[in-house]
């Protein structure tokens, strides 16, 4: 055994450069927390001991620096004796927030034996059930309780999601790090240059430019250009695309129709002449199909038929419009004279519109045309996607 | 992993050089026959190798390959050819902020150039910036560009990797655990009724 050193003499860092501490799992648990837990003497004192409750994730990124290196992954070990007073469940609770368990528990295996178990948690600033959710993701190690001899309790218990009480004290170790917000496939090229990812995707052509903001507020324009505040229907949009906007937003843009043009575009549903009438339905349409996908994806029954309510107006056919009479009901008031029975709304502000633009009224039917074809069709209430092959073909 | 490179460091340290750290400690040290220490990379300037018959040659760890090589070395092996990606991306000085290197991706094809096929096979070449000299100016600006044979470079080969096979031991989330985090946000809205 080499005597134990210190990672750092006279400020001078013992690591020489190019080299980092990014320990296996197996190096993590069968090395350093079994030498902890034995109380033995670690060669090189790289991971400190940290009392989780006292510190925040960015404070221990400063305690655990190793050498000069930079970092992005930090490790610790931490002593499980705190519990919350209602009950056996550790308190990770810091000045700031606290650490949230999230998933289930990841057995660690070496050489083909089962070892221990690893705890994934999540930072959240604030305190429960308010905390905001952080980027700071915790990894925690524990090592199964060797005076079990029994495997199979072991496993079955894992299986069960249940906790073991007597692993769930003593010493862990503990690695924390941030989160990359970035597509999991695409992540590392990005990482390393997006310039090259660029080059990989071949160049994109002018189309893509130019729509490229569209991505992010796609809804809000269909929104917008509806005239109106939808209140509960774009909430359950809102509220979706919050959790998969990430996804979303990676859907490469798709070919969109050159139909309509801008002076088709003028005829989006209002209650009176726009001093600049440009709404941009072209970009509207062609995330409008991957939002129709979306939504046929994510969503069933009551919820879908609230969507295709909005959909209905963008094939704005009289026999549409009867034929969703339904779902019309069901939206939000727009921007039309308040006299109107509501399942006349969205018929009025396009009749509105008719004379307001009437100058383009051949435009109106070969815009149209296309979706009478199938809005007319009895079908439609059933196929959500119907539209989608008719329009993005 | 050799029992020089580590320099007698315990377990779970590895080599994972910065771009920052391959051209500074590295490079800067070896164009300027300079001394430096570990010297854990070797030379394969002699001929072109294909990515998968650096195992052994190049120096290795965690998946990825490093070696030098010469700046006008053919990027044409038997099996194929390096073909250049993207742009020239700079390599910043964290502490002087100045562009101590330049950074460039090369794809591997296989075939005869232009028509090879596409590979995961990626590298990272490293060299110094271009200036009349081989000093560490920093300057921006491209002087003449010199096509030095002499001037060495560092490559950093990898395979692309898959999407399920990557390590769920680094400091990424798993898709799971992904999956589980987004499940964590469904608990705390409740959607109208």
């Amino acid at each position: 055994m080499r005597e134990n050193m210190n990672i750092s003499v006279n400020g001078q860092s013992r690591v020489p450069p190019g080299f980092r501490f990014h320990p296996t799992e197996e190096e993590l648990l069968q090395y350093y927390l079994r030498k902890k837990v034995a109380n033995r003497k670690i060669d090189l004192d790289v991971i400190f001991e940290v009392d989780l409750n006292r510190l925040e994730p960015w404070d221990i990124q400063e305690r655990c620096k190793i050498g000069s290196t930079p970092q992005n992954e930090w490790y610790f070990f931490s002593h499980k004796d705190k519990k919350y007073p209602t009950g056996t469940r550790t308190n990770r609770a810091t000045v700031a927030g606290f650490w949230k368990a999230t998933g289930r528990d990841k057995v660690i295996y070496s050489d083909g034996k089962r070892v221990g178990m690893r705890k994934t948690l999540v930072f959240y600033k604030g305190r429960a059930p308010h905390g905001l959710k952080s980027d700071w993701i915790m990894h925690e190690y524990r090592l199964d309780d060797t005076t079990h001899s029994n495997n199979d309790t072991h496993v079955a218990n894992a299986m069960n999601g249940e906790i073991n009480i007597t692993q769930e004290e003593g010493w862990v170790v503990c690695r924390i790090f941030k989160k990359k917000n970035l597509p999991k496939s695409l992540g590392s090229f990005i990482n390393t240059s997006s310039s090259t990812l660029t080059s990989m995707l071949g160049s994109p052509s002018d189309h893509n430019h130019d729509h490229d903001h569209h991505d992010q507020g796609a809804l809000e324009q269909i929104f917008q250009s509806m005239g109106g505040k939808p209140q509960k229907n774009n909430m359950i949009i809102n509220t979706i695309s919050s959790f998969h906007v990430d996804k979303f937003m990676q859907l490469p843009s798709l070919e969109s129709p050159t139909i309509p043009t801008e002076d088709d575009v003028a005829l989006m549903p209002r209650s009176g002449p726009d001093p600049n009438p440009v709404y941009n339905l072209d970009p509207g349409l062609t995330d409008w199909t991957a939002l129709d996908r979306f939504v046929a994806t994510h969503l069933s029954g009551q919820d879908t038929t609230e969507i295709m309510g909005y959909r209905s107006i963008f094939s704005p056919s009289s026999s549409t419009v009867h034929h969703h009479h339904d779902e019309i009901i069901q939206l939000p008031p727009l921007r039309s004279p308040p006299s109107t029975s509501s399942e006349n709304k969205v018929y009025q502000s396009c009749g509105t519109l008719d004379s307001s633009h009437g100058g383009i009224g051949n435009e109106i039917i070969d815009l149209w045309s296309f979706t009478r074809s199938s809005s007319s069709s009895p079908s439609l209430g059933v196929d959500p996607l119907c539209h989608v092959s008719n329009v993005g073909l | 992993m050799a029992d020089d490179n580590g320099d007698n460091l315990p377990p779970g340290f590895r080599f994972y050089p910065t771009d920052e750290e391959l051209v500074v400690h590295f490079l800067h040290r070896k164009s300027d026959l300079l001394p430096f220490h570990p010297d854990v990379i070797p030379d394969l300037d002699v001929l072109p190798y294909n990515p998968w018959e650096l195992q052994g040659k190049a120096m290795s760890e965690g998946s990825k390959w490093y070696y030098y090589s010469r700046r006008m070395q053919s990027r044409v092996t038997d099996s194929g050819y390096w073909k250049p990606m993207g742009m020239d991306e700079p390599i910043i000085s964290s502490s002087s902020k100045k562009v101590v290197g330049l950074k460039r991706y090369f794809v591997f094809h296989i075939g005869e150039p232009p028509s090879g096929a596409w590979t995961g096979w990626i590298m990272h070449e490293y060299r110094l910036p271009d200036s009349g000299s081989s000093s560490r100016s920093g300057s921006k600006k491209k002087g003449h560009p010199k096509l030095d044979y002499e001037k060495w470079v560092i490559c950093k080969v990898y395979k692309q990797q898959n999407d399920d096979d990557d390590g769920d031991d680094g400091t990424q989330l798993s898709c799971l655990d992904e999956v589980f985090l987004s499940m964590d946000d469904l608990d705390e809205i409740s959607l109208p009724s």
